[in-house]
């Protein structure tokens, strides 16, 4: 071992000359405090032996410094929890380390006798944590109580607030969003395709919820298979969806589903769900901080992109009851179910209407189960033919 | 290397006066001038890992800038924030810094990333930390005044004001007082600092300018 030539201060082991005296000693690295270090700290390599733990400084002006196992007062803590504490009597100072080794090197270089003093500091350490995560779990429940139920008492507030809105307001928004969203190159009013997606939303228009809303039709020029309706009754219909179409009761059948979004008032209530979000949000801003603001981005996005699996599911059965009473067979919007589902892997362009509309197989059953609840009705083809309108749209 | 932290605290800044030779490390987008005897060279914080570790989850940059003296001449460093700049000196010892805190060092330390935990990212502190260790000077800095502590038992600092601890010193989350008034008394959950050891704070929080702010959008 190389020589040590150190000065003493208190408790300080002085040594000089060649010192080979360790046999077993283990080195580990850690750290010191003693005031005679400048800045009162520095790290350290600790040598455990039989009788003492000695730790040498490290850089300039290294100092050894030296604690009896027999006089050691152990303590565990720091940032990691791991972190193994030996003071001296008058706590004047103190070596510390973390490394994995450095509690067993203890334990076998004093014979046990410190083992005692280690368990007693290990179950007080574990009876604090568990104390303490039964608190965090109590807070972070009562934190997500109180915001669930701001959440969710905005959103019951702003849904009863939405239907007595009066429908002017559906058709100010849906107005709004028709003029900012451009969605595409509408089909002319007297064409063949326009002309035959009015008839049918005039046939559905009397058994609907609401039978007054201003119900308009756009067919757009546009491979996607693809309808939508705004707030206050504006439907979208795209060419491809037309040309999809095996009959005019499967147009039907998707033209009842997105009317009913319309009636059932789908775009306020995403508006009030966003509103919910934003008050349980502003509740919670300030504390939790970067987390939270990023939940609540990805929630709100979510929630605006696309109407919730319960409206969609909503729409449908509205769909079908309006279907029903038209004295069209509800087992047409599920058909036309059926071709998207057949469709699907080789036109990624019906993909659009797919993404927004999941799980085929679970709403052609929910459409078949409604169907077959809903009592005896005898079913008339629509007197519509979708070939004109087929034939024009090829011809664009 | 001679340095100086001045017009502090509200504007403080870094001048760092270098022989030929004299070299430091520095958080890239911190120079505000420098001499033209001085090379400015830019690599990877750390290696492509580290600096990519460090860049998601210490909040520093993907780059650091090593300023190496060929003629005498001075850098000044600057951080975004309006506050202070601190020296620490490190003697083989370990420093915890909070994310984005750090701005510059000699070349004797390392940096690091280290999980800090759950306990850290209740407390408002983050997930990871970085660490920085070795022989030499470290600069960071803070948004407002800095001050620092000697914890014997136990203090109490409110999230988002523990800018360095070291890795004596434990951490862990609690309530400013009991369920209601720290909810709605407006401290919510604060730091428990506990052990022996040194850490820094902050006398500004950012999260609490970012909620003033937010008030009054």
């Amino acid at each position: 071992m190389a020589a040590y030539a150190f000065a003493t201060v208190g408790n300080i082991l002085a040594l000089t000359g060649d010192v080979d005296m360790f046999q077993t000693e283990q080195t580990f690295s850690g750290g010191v405090f003693h005031h005679s270090i400048p800045n009162g700290r520095a790290g350290a390599d600790i040598i455990v032996t039989p009788v003492e733990l000695l730790a040498r400084t490290q850089g300039d002006g290294s100092k050894l410094f030296s604690l009896k196992l027999s006089e050691c007062q152990l303590e565990l803590g720091g940032a990691s929890g791991r972190m193994v504490f030996c003071r001296n009597t008058d706590s004047s100072l103190t070596i510390f380390c973390e490394e994995r080794g450095f509690p067993a090197a203890l334990s076998s270089a004093s014979f046990g006798a410190l083992d005692d003093r280690f368990r007693e500091l290990r179950s007080l350490q574990r009876s604090q944590n568990s104390r303490q995560w039964f608190w965090v779990s109590i807070s972070l429940l009562l934190i997500a109580v109180v915001c669930a139920g701001l959440y969710f008492g905005t959103l019951a507030a702003a849904q009863v607030a939405v239907r007595s809105l009066p429908i002017s307001v559906d058709e100010k928004i849906g107005q709004m969003a028709s003029v900012s969203m451009a969605p595409g190159i509408p089909l002319a009013e007297q064409h063949s395709a326009t002309v035959l997606v009015r008839d049918i939303v005039e046939h559905l228009r009397p058994y609907s919820a609401i039978p007054d809303m201003d119900f308009r039709v756009v067919v757009i020029q546009d491979e996607q298979v693809n309808a939508f309706a705004l707030p206050g009754g504006r439907i979208y219909v795209y060419t491809g969806l037309i040309r999809h179409a095996e009959n005019a009761e499967q147009v039907a059948g998707v033209l009842a589903h997105e009317m009913a979004h319309a009636t059932l008032r789908h775009g306020l209530q995403k508006v009030s769900q966003s509103l919910g979000i934003v008050v349980a949000m502003q509740f919670m801003v300030g504390d939790v901080g970067g987390l939270i603001a990023f939940g609540s981005q990805v929630a709100q996005e979510s929630v605006l992109t696309s109407y919730s699996r319960a409206a969609e599911t909503e729409a449908d059965l509205e769909g079908a009851r309006m279907l029903h009473t038209a004295g069209i067979d509800p087992a047409a919007m599920g058909e036309f179910f059926e071709i998207m589902k057949h469709e699907h892997e080789e036109l990624p362009a019906i993909l659009s209407w797919i993404s927004t509309h999941p799980q085929h197989d679970d709403r052609i059953s929910e459409i078949r189960r409604f169907r077959d609840s809903l009592p005896a009705a005898q079913y008339r083809p629509l007197q519509l033919s979708l070939d004109d309108a087929k034939r024009d749209i090829g011809q664009q | 290397m001679k340095t100086e932290i001045r017009n502090r605290p509200a504007f403080a800044n870094l001048l760092v006066e270098m022989q030929p030779g004299d070299r430091f490390v520095a958080e890239a987008g911190a120079m505000a001038s420098m001499s033209s005897g001085v090379t400015l060279s830019t690599r990877w914080n750390g290696g492509f890992l580290n600096a990519v570790l460090r860049r998601i989850f210490a909040g520093e940059t993907l780059f650091m800038n090593e300023y190496l003296a060929e003629t005498a001449g001075h850098v000044v460093l600057t951080q975004p924030l309006p506050g202070d700049m601190i020296e620490m000196p490190l003697r083989g010892n370990t420093m915890y810094l909070q994310p984005g805190a750090f701005i510059a060092a000699e070349p004797g330390i390392q940096l690091g990333v280290s999980w800090a935990g759950i306990k850290s990212l209740i407390s408002g502190e983050g997930l990871f930390r970085l660490k920085v260790s070795g022989q030499g000077r470290v600069w960071f800095g803070a948004y407002g005044a800095i001050f620092s502590r000697e914890i014997q038992g136990e203090l109490i600092v409110d999230s988002g004001h523990l800018v360095a601890y070291e890795p004596t010193v434990g951490i862990r989350p609690g309530l400013a007082g009991g369920i209601f008034s720290s909810f709605f008394g407006g401290e919510g959950v604060v730091i428990r600092v506990s052990g022996q050891g040194r850490i820094y704070m902050q006398s500004r929080s950012f999260n609490g300018l970012a909620a003033w702010v937010n008030s009054h959008l």
